[in-house]
């Protein structure tokens, strides 16, 4: 590694003989969530083609139908069909696929890549035969990923295994999709945009992640579980034959044959909670042990009950609840579908249960730890370049606690409480826990809420209410949301903020108002503009000079000023908004036509009330697309670079920029070093020649300072931003606005990019979400960071995103607890939107890296997001391990 | 025809690698051998619709289908003979 006169010029997160410091000590779950942990500790992601196999075949039988008609049947197959399975001890049963983590892919929405692969595939699965089963144990390392092909198991694109058995029909089901996909449809009409070829230019450069079209049509939204709460399934289904009544023969004929199409698609979904409940009763008959006995057959009254009618009891409404999640997730490729604020729509059944003795606290937790098992449990079967390299294999289940009642009060009770007791017991991934910080929220549930934070969960993550309600109101008022309705939001995904409606629950005739998603997903939209990558084809004028390509025609400024650097960057930015705007809403058009959203639509108001899915505006609010960058600091500091040493100061011209970038300051690659992060970069021959440059470009004015040079650099960004994009139209005809978040695209975008004005090297990660600092660079405490972070004004944009690394000594104790309290609310009440934080000493993430095996449950945050550490690609590994560690606070 | 563990309808997947015996609760591999208490599972290739075509492929009353695939939620399945 690195000579130590040859050091980048960085501070370094440095082993230390030091002991690490573990964090908090913290209760263990209940044995029943530690079983169940365990059996999902030793499970791999497992694909399975029944749901596929049967929706496809069911589709083809029906052609000539009406589309939505045979779309509800295609699911309505694929539910009736799923295989149920139940673990030992599982309070609360069904899953996406016949495995512990089942998922399943989607051709209908994209073929392509299983068929360009089926080569490999075979190829792969001669090799694997050859294979030892021993090799199956080196696949610890990747957690539950199926890294690679072995025995009878081909692993698609190193995360999902899949049965040899099954390889062949997975080909033969992609075939009949060809032509017939989302993606293929939507490719063949998005070509006649004008600019077309800069699209796939600007793909190919990764200059944006992905289409979203067809890789993710749904999600970063909040559910809405009112209709089968308070109906039941049987009640759901009058409302369809009122509604089938009320419409038959009028125009707009497309209301009837959604009510159709809604009835149909319940009836698979009967047949699967079915299903479930006999495999249940044939359990029952098996089983020796009373106790276990009495649960199986618990479970499948519960569950015959539920299959019809509204639930009676807690326990069969968090049933409802779980099912109708899975039931969405079936019918998309899906990330980031919130449940919301669960304590509170759950709450009304709970107090009952709790008031007739029906439930005690610690059952109730335990209930919690199983429903976080099950949401750990999910897998998102999208496309690889989606799952690995924006999701981390996350799937972003966000509950969301506090925020405001219809009314106006503190919306925190006291079954939010356990539920962050159960996310301290049983500390896993999902869901992830945000609280919705009013100053309303009292001081006992906001210091469990830092009790959970301190621990190392990652979460709950801070967000502003307040912040979140101006931004619905900004872009919501004209589809008719007001301040009240504006208190029903919820965080969907990572951290969109998403709006929500009080729906009327009524339960033993008395009405409670509860919260849920009204919109449709926000994963859609100009998705990851990598920020400064955008800047390096403007330094080169259009060209990516890492492939030679030609992204835009030359921009046609000399660059003689900072102006004309900065007019010249917004110019490609603004071309690359245009196009994947156009793009986009032609393959989202696609999907509403090939695959509408069926079991969503169902619940999300005000569908079933004006007869339409959410493809055709049927959600209350339908503003939701978005364009998302990745970069934001690298881009600011790289800016302050420019506008300090080439124009203010004049040591340098952008020339010499040029060269350094292309010379990477004198370093090897980080695809050479095999290491991610700036601080383990190593010196290449040459390294002298650039030393200078490259010192006076990390010297430059940093953000995260409270510099106002690179202070202002920022604003003038976030303030252009945020208004630009207003000025394109989404499918819906509504205007776009921006979202700042970048769950994982920081590593793959970093690794594409050359080395950047502000000195970070060629393949480097960049900066993680919107406002955190690049790694070592915030060097006047967290306060600072603060102040710099917001200096503009965050409700403008759909969200931003700040992630902090605390070391565990900082906060130990009660005391701990409050100065953390106070630090979290120094950031919201500056007008800050979101801040998360890494309780953990980086010594112990180095040391995980080492020995993977060692730290199977370790958790961390990443970029609104916590997952395991061993399920981590290297590059974010790395970009986590060199953030700032703040030692004081 | 031999028959393993995942044809047999006490088995339990946790994943393409593993299960469960549900009536011993021991881990199992999906290619260990039918012990003396296996009773085959409902799966295309024990249905009497079933034909096969090639290794992993076959027709379903003229559809394509699979042969491992769990037929217990099928409303035409048909053993060809039980056990």
């Amino acid at each position: 590694m690195n000579t130590p006169d040859k050091k980048v010029p960085h501070r370094p997160v440095e082993a230390s003989p030091m002991p690490v410091t573990p964090r908090e000590k913290k209760p263990d779950p209940s044995p029943r969530a530690i079983a169940a942990r365990t059996l999902y500790f030793g499970a791999k992601s497992s694909a399975s083609m029944e749901f596929p196999y049967w929706y496809s075949r069911r589709w083809e039988e029906l052609e000539g139908e009406i589309p939505i008609i045979r779309r509800a049947e295609a699911l309505k197959a694929g539910f009736a069909h799923l295989t149920p399975v139940i673990y030992p001890g599982e309070l609360l049963a069904m899953g996406k696929a016949a495995y512990l983590r089942g998922s399943f892919p989607m051709p209908w929405l994209s073929e392509a890549f299983f068929m360009a692969s089926e080569d490999k595939f075979y190829q792969d699965a001669l090799q694997s035969g050859k294979l030892t089963a021993d090799t199956v144990t080196t696949m610890g390392k990747g957690g539950g990923n199926v890294t690679q092909s072995v025995g009878n198991v081909i692993s698609i694109a190193g995360k999902f295994g899949l049965r040899i058995e099954e390889l062949p029909i997975m080909i033969e089901v992609a075939k009949k999709w060809k032509d017939r996909s989302v993606d293929d449809v939507g490719h063949k009409y998005e070509q006649l945009v004008p600019g077309y070829k800069e699209k796939e230019a600007i793909m190919r450069s990764v200059i944006c992640m992905f289409d979203s079209g067809y890789t993710l049509p749904q999600g970063r939204e909040v559910m809405n579980y009112y209709y089968p709460l308070q109906y039941g399934i049987e009640g759901i289904k009058s409302i369809c034959d009122e509604g089938m009544a009320g419409v038959a023969g009028y125009p707009d004929m497309d209301r009837l044959y959604f009510y159709r199409a809604v009835r149909i698609m319940l009836e698979g979904i009967q047949a699967w909670i079915r299903n479930y409940a006999a495999e249940a009763r044939f359990l029952s008959t098996l089983e020796k042990n009373p106790a276990q006995k009495t649960e199986y057959i618990e479970l499948a009254e519960r569950l015959d009950w539920i299959a019809g009618s509204p639930p009676r009891t807690f326990h069969e409404a968090l049933q409802i609840l779980w099912t109708f999640h899975v039931a969405v997730l079936n019918e998309d490729a899906i990330s980031g579908l919130s449940p919301g604020r669960v304590g509170q729509v759950l709450f009304p059944w709970w107090q009952r249960d709790m008031r007739e003795g029906i439930l005690d606290r610690e059952r109730t937790v335990e209930l919690l730890e199983c429903m976080r098992m099950k949401f750990t449990e999910l897998d998102c079967f999208a496309s690889m370049g989606v799952v690995g390299g924006v999701l981390s294999g996350n799937t972003f289940n966000n509950l969301c606690l506090g925020g405001l009642t219809r009314e106006g009060n503190s919306a925190a009770n006291e079954l939010e409480i356990l539920l962050l007791e159960a996310g301290i017991r049983c500390d896993t991934p999902q869901p992830t826990l945000s609280v919705l910080y009013d100053e309303k929220l009292p001081e006992e549930f906001l210091l469990k809420g830092v009790e959970c934070t301190k621990i190392g969960t990652g979460y709950p993550a801070w967000i502003s209410n307040q912040v979140a309600m101006e931004f619905l109101l900004k872009n919501y008022q004209h589809e008719g949301l007001g301040p009240e309705e504006a208190r029903a939001w919820s965080i969907g995904g990572c951290l969109e903020t998403h709006p929500g409606s009080w729906m009327p629950l009524v339960l033993d005739g008395e009405t409670h108002y509860i919260p849920g998603g009204s919109a449709p997903a926000t994963s859609v939209g100009v998705h990851f503009l990598s920020l400064p990558k955008i800047l390096e084809v403007t330094l080169f004028d259009g060209m990516d000079m890492r492939t030679g390509e030609r992204i835009f025609p030359p921009h046609g400024f000399p660059l003689n000023s900072y102006e004309e650097v900065w007019n010249a960057f917004k110019k490609y930015f603004s071309r690359a908004v245009e196009v994947l705007t156009l793009t986009n809403n032609i393959q989202h058009d696609a999907w509403r036509r090939i695959s509408p959203s069926l079991v969503n639509s169902m619940l999300k108001p005000d569908c079933l009330g004006k007869g339409k899915d959410i493809g055709q505006m049927g959600s209350r609010y339908n503003t939701t697309f978005n364009v998302e960058t990745t970069g934001t600091a690298n881009l600011v500091n790289s800016l302050a670079s420019i506008r300090r040493n080439v124009f203010d100061s004049c040591r340098y011209t952008l020339d010499d920029y040029r060269k350094a970038i292309l010379a990477n300051f004198g370093y090897h690659t980080a695809q050479e070093t095999g290491s991610f992060s700036l601080t383990d970069q190593v010196p290449a021959e040459h390294f002298d020649q650039w030393k200078r440059i490259h010192r006076d470009c990390l010297d430059a004015p940093k953000y995260g300072n409270d510099d106002p040079y690179a202070d202002a650099i920022l604003k003038e960004w976030e303030d252009w931003f945020c208004g630009m994009t207003r000025q394109y139209r989404s499918l819906y005809d509504q205007p776009l606005y921006a979202c700042q978040i970048s769950v994982s695209t920081h590593g793959p975008m970093g690794a594409v990019t050359l080395a950047s004005p502000d000195g970070r090297l060629t393949g480097t990660t960049f900066a993680d979400a919107s406002m955190s600092a690049y790694p070592g660079t915030d060097r006047n405490g967290p306060y600072a960071l603060f102040n710099s972070a917001t200096c503009w004004n965050h409700s403008e944009s759909q969200n931003s995103q700040l992630n902090m690394k605390i070391h565990p000594s900082v906060v130990k104790g009660r005391e701990g607890s409050r100065k953390f309290l106070e630090l979290i609310r120094a950031y919201l009440r500056k007008g800050g939107f979101h801040v998360q934080f890494n309780v953990v000493d980086s010594r112990m993430l180095r040391e995980a890296q080492k020995e993977p095996e060692k730290y199977r449950g370790l958790m961390v945050r990443v970029a609104g997001f916590t997952q395991y550490w061993v399920e981590l690609g290297k590059q974010i590994q790395d970009e986590v391990i060199a953030r700032t560690e703040y030692e004081e606070i | 025809m031999d028959h393993y563990c995942n044809d047999c309808k006490f088995y339990l997947p946790v994943d393409v690698f593993r299960g469960i015996c549900k009536l011993s609760k021991a881990d199992i591999l999906p290619e260990d051998p039918f012990c003396n208490r296996a009773e085959k599972i409902a799966k295309c290739k024990f249905c009497r619709q079933y034909l096969s075509e090639k290794e992993f492929l076959g027709k379903c009353a003229g559809r394509l289908a699979y042969p491992d695939m769990v037929a217990t939620t099928c409303t035409e399945f048909k053993w060809v003979s039980p056990n």
